[in-house]
């Protein structure tokens, strides 16, 4: 890669480590006795007001000139998209620039298997503009979402629990949108060693009468123990790989529910696992 | 040496203009390298200009830019020195006719260099007497229209030196036509060490990548995979690439991924760029392709680490691969083969392993460094014969290339006669 002090757009590569550190490697050039920039993570959305909204990590100079900042695994960031800044020393925060993606070797990622019950996934990607950010999710007790199966009706999904257990209650809810939408349950079962779980959700029950319009029902797992987590449960997600957006990428086929409408379970941009009702494509 | 090479268009993307600037970077240490785009349609080139490089264009398409020169007349007229076989011949008119051939004809350079067969023609016709003339052929002969190898015989015989990507497409060159004095050499594509550290060769995934094209056989693939997921349902398969203008490719293959219930095994990653940090996270690669003329994902997923099963399809494949060592091939269009050749490589860790440490040494051959030494030292022994002792002294040329005005008028009459019947029949 070429080392530049000009004024291009500054990239990153990123790497991510054993321990759920992310490594930024910019190709800007600093000598050892320059003052170094700031990377800057920005929570999208947020109000700009609380501190939590902005993580500043440090940049120093590799022995190849480059620079390097290390978000550490230790670092929990809040749940959602950061936008990756860099901040010259001297420079206001909004006067930050943004940063590129270079090549993001994430193979540590996929296929992650959780040494505790906390869950804290950071993904960096390139956003649709073309610029870097990093995916975090935060999630203390965690449901991740594994196999979907169909049999007849029925959808089965398979999926492992982490931060707790499945007590007498445990249950799954799919909820129909609107605050007075429809909840369908079905019972849970689970191996407690593993933790692993499995649900079988009656596609055909999800359907009340015509469907007009697509609707998407959302899956929670009640895990029905004392120290259920969440009040409303956990909801049910795929996040322990290095995929950002799983929308277009897992695509499960879909299953009529009879009364010209079709459920097709699916993953929400968010990478919640979902299962969309509408109405039967014409033929 | 100065060389000076001639490219449709600097400022986009694609596996001429990456070939290409891979050389001239790799070249620019010890020589003068210029590239000279035809067209220019952005301020910056898309994958990044090479270093030491210099840039230049011959017709302005940037529409805020002051030398635009989309709203000249010439501009809209057909061009009649680019052939009308090469299939970006309505991209070029007399306006790039004329550009191309003041370029040509005051070029200072010891080497010129097309790298596309309507570009080789212009050299053909226009360069002045001096500088070696090399065409480049990036895709294959017999992927040209009839139309395009006509032109070629008729105008690649006033060439020093036609260089193909492969072997195979060397010979079609050598059988195909009368270029006497022409040096066919092949001269495979380059593919720079990847920045990232190899596979580990311990990950049970499958991965494929490029354009969703119904030529790519992925249907094949992911056939195979069902034979390959019904004993081995711990390994999973990845198709990188988007889908392309010629068809709905990616809903059919979403289709089949249905009808053989493979939804939890079989993934349409979408495109991703750069790929090389995708390669280490499979331990496997897969090319099922009808056709290659090189097999660009082949090299670069050895150089990743990866043994690669692929079909032994004309052109390229038999050539990366050494069957057995570093990869596997297999026949076209067998979906069993398939299967069987991945899960030979699933089943046996330690086979996979050697066959991925096997794969990263046999593609280093594909450095840039090192196929840059090898059109470097086709430069330079031209270079050093001087045009007299070269096969085309100024007799020769000026010999054929009136031969060529008289054909061309020929040609041209003929082209009009019939445009004239078609109109009559159309009347």
């Amino acid at each position: 890669m070429t080392v530049s002090t000009g004024r291009r757009t500054p990239r990153a590569d990123c790497t991510a480590g054993p321990g759920g550190g992310i490594t930024f490697d910019l190709d800007l050039g600093r000598r050892e006795d320059e003052e170094a920039p700031e990377l800057l993570l920005r929570l999208r959305g947020a109000k700009g007001k609380g501190d939590g909204d902005t993580v500043r990590l440090q940049l120093s100079p590799l022995r190849d000139g480059r620079l390097r900042a290390v978000l550490p695994g230790t670092l929990e960031p809040a749940e959602g998209r950061w936008d990756v800044y860099l901040r010259e020393p001297g420079a206001q925060d909004g006067e930050a620039v943004a940063v590129e993606p270079g090549i993001r070797d994430l193979r540590l990622l996929v296929d992650q298997v959780p040494q505790s019950g906390r869950i804290a996934v950071r993904i960096p990607y390139p956003t649709l503009d073309g610029r870097l950010a990093v995916r975090c999710w935060l999630r203390t007790p965690h449901a991740e979402a594994g196999p979907v199966t169909f049999d007849g009706h029925g959808m089965t999904v398979g999926g492992t629990l982490y931060g707790t257990g499945l007590g007498a209650g445990a249950r799954v809810e799919a909820r129909a949108p609107g605050a007075d939408g429809r909840v369908l349950r079905v019972p849970v079962t689970g191996d407690g060693e593993e933790g692993t779980f499995a649900f079988t959700l009656p596609l055909d029950e999800l359907a009340d009468g015509a469907v007009t319009e697509p609707r998407l029902w959302t899956l929670w797992l009640i895990p029905g123990t004392a120290e259920d987590g969440p009040a409303g449960g956990v909801r049910i997600s795929r996040i322990l790989d290095d995929v950002w957006d799983r929308k277009k990428i897992f695509v499960y086929p879909g299953r009529s529910t009879g009364e010209g409408s079709r459920a097709t379970p699916c993953y929400t941009t968010d990478n919640d696992l979902c299962v969309r009702l509408e109405p039967e494509p014409a033929p | 040496m100065h060389i000076s090479f001639l490219l449709h268009n600097a400022y986009g993307v694609g596996g001429t203009i990456r070939t290409t600037f891979n050389l001239a970077g790799a070249l620019a240490g010890h020589h003068d390298i210029e590239i000279v785009s035809v067209f220019r349609h952005r301020d910056v080139p898309a994958l990044g200009a090479p270093e030491g490089v210099r840039m230049s264009h011959l017709v302005d398409l940037r529409k805020k830019s002051p030398t635009y020169d989309g709203d000249a007349a010439e501009y809209a007229r057909p061009a009649t020195v680019f052939p009308r076989g090469d299939s970006r011949y309505r991209q070029y008119s007399r306006l790039s006719d004329a550009r191309v051939a003041d370029h040509l004809r005051s070029l200072e350079a010891d080497v010129v260099v097309g790298t596309r067969p309507g570009l080789n023609v212009h050299i053909s016709r226009q360069a002045r007497r001096g500088p070696v003339r090399i065409g480049q052929e990036h895709l294959t002969l017999d992927s040209h229209s009839y139309r395009l190898r006509r032109e070629i015989a008729h105008r690649y015989p006033l060439l020093d030196a036609i260089t193909t990507v492969t072997e195979a497409d060397a010979r079609a060159y050598r059988t195909g036509f009368k270029l006497p004095g022409v040096r066919i050499e092949a001269i495979a594509n380059s593919v720079p060490e990847p920045s990232v550290p190899p596979a580990d060769g311990d990950r049970k995934w499958v991965i494929a990548a490029g354009r969703l094209h119904k030529v790519k056989r992925y249907d094949l693939l992911v056939r195979a995979f069902a034979d390959v997921v019904a004993v081995r349902p711990d390994w999973r398969l990845r198709i990188y690439g988007g889908g392309d203008a010629t068809g709905n490719e990616r809903a059919a293959l979403l289709a089949l991924i249905e009808e053989l219930g493979l939804h939890n095994h079989v993934f349409l990653m979408g495109p991703v760029n750069p790929l090389e940090a995708e390669w280490p996270k499979g331990s496997i690669a897969a090319v099922t392709s009808d056709r290659e003329s090189f097999g660009m994902t082949i090299v670069e997923a050895m150089r990743c680490g990866l043994p690669v099963v692929a079909t032994d399809c004309p052109h390229g494949p038999r050539e990366i691969i050494d069957d057995g060592t570093d990869g596997r091939l297999v026949p076209v269009g067998d979906t069993t083969a398939v299967a069987d050749a991945l899960l030979g490589l699933i089943r046996d860790d330690e086979a996979r392993h050697r066959a991925g440490r096997a794969a990263l040494a046999a593609s280093q051959r594909f450095d840039p460094a090192r196929i840059a030494e090898r059109h470097e030292r086709l430069f330079t022994e031209l270079a050093s014969r001087g045009p007299r002792d070269r096969s085309h002294g100024a007799l020769s040329t000026t010999l054929h290339r009136a031969r060529g005005t008289v054909l061309d008028g020929a040609y041209a009459l003929r082209y009009k006669a019939a445009a004239v019947i078609r109109k009559g029949k159309t009347a």
